[in-house]
């Protein structure tokens, strides 16, 4: 795999923009600028993606995690009180300490993880040595329709999608019950006081305590109680 | 345009193997392979890590474990490319997995951010320092 040309002018400019993003990301003061960052980061690497002949799931990765995940990281920077940080009152960092020692645990981190990169891409490129010819590395230009009239984006799509269900179907199926299990948690976890009482989910021993910090929900209380006894 | 470019790029392309080293970086920086993929899925993962370990902001914590599942994400999707030019055309199972992680990663978002609205709510902070319920 190499790329040339114009795929190794635009690879160079996703990946600098990518990795310049990334550290905006966690440089940021504002957390909404950290969110956008962070966006730009995903599409950059959405970008290298298709440069890598995943079309499929660059635009899954622009579809699920711009268009879902990140509207909502952005409903919930809104909803929590993040000013204090914007304005200077808080510290952005950990304690210069814990931050010097995450800087050592990162260069070590850094050298190994090149150092392995490195060693283990020449033990790669010698075993398979024999089998890259450039001959397929320059194969069919990628957007041109071959004899049977098929896209190549389309026919990768098609083997992504007759795997997924060939051989990770058991998997697929266990995503969507972990859906589930996503979603019915974070409105558990998500839910008031309030939202509790009216569902009959409260600890009814922990109750006094509940209404000693948030005296409006006796109100509350004696309301349910009033609806119930009518029915 | 490119038209006029190929016939210069092909000529920069075809020329002798360089002998200096900086001929042979320079090739590398015109040529990326696979092992460029990882070093910057690598950096990404460093970024990440980073942020992790030395933010306070536990939101901002959640963006940069998002920009470790992209730097797995990237290696798997160019060990993918790999393999489908190292004569398997029908290596997709790097692709695969890719759907997954970001399926996984999804259901992660949703639940921590639950879990930073209850902290929310119960603390008032969004500080992980600060939530030093279970200290000792």
């Amino acid at each position: 795999m190499v790329l040339s040309g114009w795929a190794a002018v635009f690879f160079w400019v996703f990946a600098v923009a990518a990795l310049v993003a990334a550290l905006l990301t966690i440089l940021a003061r504002n957390a909404v600028h950290s969110a956008l960052f962070l966006i730009s980061t995903l599409v950059s690497v959405a970008a290298l993606f298709i440069l890598l002949g995943a079309e499929f799931i660059a635009g899954v990765q622009i579809l699920v995690y711009v268009g879902g995940v990140m509207v909502l990281f952005l409903f919930v920077i809104m909803l929590v009180n993040v000013s204090a940080e914007e304005r200077g009152h808080e510290l952005l960092f950990n304690r210069p300490a814990q931050v010097a020692a995450s800087a050592i645990i990162l260069a070590l981190l850094s050298l190994g993880l090149i150092y392995a990169i490195r060693q283990g891409y020449d033990g790669l490129l010698k075993r398979d040595q024999d089998r890259i010819t450039p001959a397929v590395v320059a194969a069919q230009p990628p957007t041109q329709p071959n004899a049977t009239r098929v896209m190549r984006i389309s026919q990768d799509t098609q083997r992504v999608g007759g795997s997924l269900y060939r051989y990770g179907s058991i998997p697929f199926e266990v995503a969507s019950v972990l859906l589930l299990v996503a979603i019915v948690g974070s409105v558990m976890l998500a839910r008031t006081t309030k939202q509790e009482l009216a569902a009959d989910d409260v600890d009814l021993e922990l109750l006094p305590e509940l209404i000693a910090t948030e005296p409006e929900l006796a109100q509350e209380i004696e309301k349910l109680a009033e609806t119930q006894t009518k029915l | 345009m490119s038209q006029l470019i190929t016939p210069v790029l092909a000529l920069l392309l075809q020329a002798e193997q360089p002998t200096t080293r900086g001929g042979v970086i320079w090739q590398g920086i015109q040529h990326p392979d696979l092992s460029k993929f990882l070093v910057i899925a690598a950096l990404l993962f460093i970024i990440g890590v980073a942020g992790v370990l030395t933010r306070r902001n536990i939101i901002v914590i959640f963006m940069s474990i998002e920009l470790i599942l992209n730097a797995a994400n990237l290696n798997f999707i160019a060990f993918s490319r790999y393999l489908q030019d190292a004569g398997y055309p029908n290596a997709v199972a790097g692709q695969v997995f890719t759907v997954f992680i970001i399926v996984v990663a999804a259901a992660e978002a949703a639940i921590g951010l639950g879990i930073v609205i209850a902290l929310y709510r119960n603390r008032e902070t969004i500080f992980v320092d600060k939530i030093d319920l279970l200290k000792w």
